[in-house]
């Protein structure tokens, strides 16, 4: 788990480290005949540090990821030898690979397009000159700046049949009739949705400010041309505004998807007590072939899964909505 | 200028995480001194109560000062942390030297403890229960020693019984339903028996069950949790669920908060443990219970027992001695009964049984000990079944209950 979330950082990175290499690609003809080895060989004290790096912290943990997903671990943590892809057969021989599959879709779907949409509008709001902007953009943060655990903590203890005070209102206000309220967090249907709402709240603040920050880039003679020209405010939104939110919008929602696939803390608390494999998805599976099986190699085969479809989605994306072509 | 900077910290940052990677398989720090005859001892233990750290801080200060040239390394973990915690550790070649905690086989499987008889003194061995000592048994030798036991009773809230008309605790299956419903149907929140099939520890509310309509979990040889015989037990509890004699929900709920809720004197009746007592003396001392022998279906007696271990990893084979040392020592009764007590759990030797013999609060635990059954641990698939029954067993509330005990069956056998 840990070495797929290592790598989201680098592949930020890449993103972003575009406009600076095709700025280098243009200097690079004048002095083509001897170029090649001597041309690396003076580049690499530069670009070597960065590449001991890049290995360092994505290549290397991902190849001994695929290495351990092919070992046979004992329980203790003793390596007996290789296995060859019988770690894999175990994963999609499990029952209940196919359906955690598509719950992890459903989870990354549904959670990543709630996010985009409110944060298209919160950010639409925070962009408008009002008083108390500051403060109201300040709350907007707040969520992020706890921690996870201990936001999802919050709801968790808030659900509590017995002493939970959402419980609580829901039995005041008369919704629940049990005087101890709802097993929220009990039942898998209803825990997997709560978790869902908790993910899009957690993830809302980075959202935010990422499309906030692609509308104040938006030049305002643009938005004051199509005043001029007479267009009202849904089509000045969407034929404006919109398109040029385009760059930003890829990068809130590349990394939202890493993100929410890769996240393991919220389902792992509010889904924790559940028992059977009906709220789980990659993350929470891979937790509980480490946890509570204590099945390492196993684990890291059904990492290596994850990891490659991440890839195939973010590919996917990439290639059908070609987020980085310009306007 | 500014580039350098930049290019400078990237170099910094890309030597510290080499740096930081290849200390993770740099293998086991060699912290035994051997020229000077000094060595350290590192403790790994989970944490019983708020009380732990500090009962072992003052066993730590007491053996220190009686061997000066021994110094240990404390580490105090969760319950929920303790098994990855060493499972890390193991697999990075940093073992602790001496550690507390529930399945040895494993380990000893894979030759990494010292057998019980190397690392104690002739003396502190004899004087162990003769039962526990042979439940860390494997292939015939001793890898662990049990360090503190625990047995199961029933906790009766006698208010919530009285207010639903029973006089008498019950004592086999028929009448725990029937007084449980009872109690369930007083309304306002209130439940009449707490089961909890929640991850946390479902199998020992399984082993309640199974055991107590004549089933068993098996032997060192063979894993028996798919038998005719516990199938009596998992369709008790179905029973009991169908008929509302227990809390909502109780496939997910887990234990130690539940209990919290038997405190509060919700819940009629919950099977619990020694530390319970405390746990209602602190926490609502005025709380009317009684604790009674379990009830099973006929009626015979009946408890799960459980031991914890201690046990002495041999990594670089140089502290033999210093462990010897140390384990003579915690077992000595004048160590030995302030801790078991402090926390509230039974002794496993018997100069520690002796010297608790009148404690009013474990007196009706140390006498349901007798006809105490354990989980079969010295099995080698044991863990695997053990964290089968806690992801599985609770799906009893909506599973049938041959399916899964086959389920469970299936992952244990797996290993």
């Amino acid at each position: 788990m840990t070495l797929t979330t290592d790598s989201s950082p680098a592949s930020g990175g890449a993103a972003n480290g575009r406009s600076a290499r095709g700025g280098g690609e243009t200097h690079t003809p004048i002095s083509r005949k001897n170029s090649g080895g001597r041309d690396l060989l003076q580049a690499l004290p530069w670009i070597g540090p960065a590449l001991i790096l890049i290995f360092g912290v994505v290549f290397f943990p991902a190849g001994l990821m695929f290495f351990n997903s092919t070992r046979d671990i004992s329980q203790s943590g003793i390596d007996k030898g290789s296995v060859g892809f019988d770690n894999y057969a175990t994963v999609f021989g499990f029952a209940e690979f196919w359906p955690i599959l598509l719950r992890t879709i459903i989870w990354v779907i549904v959670v990543v397009t709630f996010t985009v949409a409110l944060s298209l509008v919160v950010a639409q709001v925070l962009n408008k000159a009002f008083p108390g902007r500051k403060l109201v953009r300040l709350a907007v943060i707040v969520p992020w700046a706890a921690s996870v655990v201990m936001t999802t903590m919050v709801f968790y203890y808030g659900l509590e049949p017995y002493f939970g005070i959402i419980n609580k209102f829901l039995v005041d206000v008369g919704l629940i009739d049990t005087p101890e309220g709802f097993g929220w967090t009990r039942n898998a249907d209803t825990a997997f949705a709560w978790s869902m709402a908790i993910a899009v709240f957690v993830s809302l603040p980075f959202t935010t400010y990422t499309i906030l920050a692609g509308l104040q880039a938006i030049p305002g003679d643009t938005l004051e041309a199509a005043r001029v020209d007479g267009a009202g405010p849904a089509h000045t939104y969407f034929a404006v505004v919109l398109p040029q939110l385009r760059s930003a919008l890829a990068v809130a929602i590349l990394i939202n998807i890493i993100n929410v696939f890769n996240s393991l803390p919220i389902l792992r608390i509010m889904t924790g007590s559940i028992p059977g494999y009906s709220a789980d998805t990659i993350m929470t599976m891979i937790f509980k072939y480490m946890q509570d099986q204590h099945k390492v190699d196993v684990a890291s085969a059904l990492s290596v899964i994850g990891f490659l479809i991440v890839m195939v989605i973010v590919a996917i994306y990439v290639k059908a909505v070609k987020p980085m072509k310009e306007v | 200028m500014k580039k350098s900077i930049k290019l400078g910290s990237v170099a910094i940052a890309a030597a510290a995480a080499l740096a930081l990677t290849s200390c993770g398989f740099s293998g086991g720090s060699g912290s035994s001194d051997a020229s000077s005859g000094s060595s350290t001892l590192n403790l790994l233990v989970p944490s019983y109560s708020d009380n732990t750290q500090k009962l072992w801080n003052d066993v730590i200060a007491g053996f220190e000062e009686a061997n000066p040239d021994i110094k240990v390394n404390l580490e105090v973990q969760s319950w929920d942390n303790l098994e990855s915690v060493i499972a890390t550790k193991v697999s990075g070649n940093q073992a602790p030297d001496i550690y507390n905690g529930g399945p040895f086989v494993g380990f000893a499987a894979d030759d990494l403890l010292y057998k019980s008889s190397e690392v104690t003194s002739p003396d502190t061995l004899s004087d162990f229960q003769e039962s526990f000592l042979e439940n860390e048994t494997y292939e015939g030798d001793a890898y662990a020693l049990p360090w503190i036991a625990s047995a199961r009773a029933l906790f009766v809230n006698n208010d919530l019984l009285k207010q639903a008309g029973v006089d008498e605790a019950p004592k086999n299956w028929d009448e725990l339903l029937d007084t449980a419903t009872k109690v369930s149907k007083l309304g306002g929140g209130v439940a009449g028996y707490g089961m909890p099939l929640g991850s946390e520890e479902a199998q020992a509310e399984a082993a309640i069950w199974l055991w107590g309509g004549g089933g068993s979990f098996g032997d060192a040889e063979k894993i028996t949790v798919d038998t005719p015989e516990n199938l009596v037990g998992a369709e008790q509890i179905k029973k009991m669920i169908d008929a509302g004699a227990t809390q909502a929900d109780p496939g997910s709920t887990q234990r130690s908060p539940l209990m919290e809720i038997f405190v509060q004197g919700k819940i009629g009746m919950q099977v619990g443990l020694p530390p319970t007592v405390g746990q209602i003396a602190e926490n609502n001392p005025d709380l009317d219970y009684s604790i009674t022998p379990i009830p099973t279906k006929d009626g015979s007696a009946m408890t799960v027992g459980v031991a914890d271990q201690l046990m002495a990893f041999k990594n670089d084979g140089s502290k033999q001695e210093a462990i010897t040392k140390f384990f003579d020592y915690v077992f000595a009764a004048d160590t030995y009964v302030p801790w078991v007590s402090a926390e509230g759990f039974l002794p496993t030797t018997k100069s520690g049984a002796e010297a608790l013999a009148d404690d009013e609060a474990l007196k009706p635990f140390l006498d349901v000990l007798p006809d105490a059954q354990f989980f079969p641990s010295t099995n080698p698939n044991w863990s695997a079944t053990d964290s089968a029954f806690k992801a599985l067993f609770g799906q009893l509330q909506k599973k049938s209950a041959a399916d899964v005990l086959t389920e469970i069956q299936t992952q244990a056998d797996e290993g």
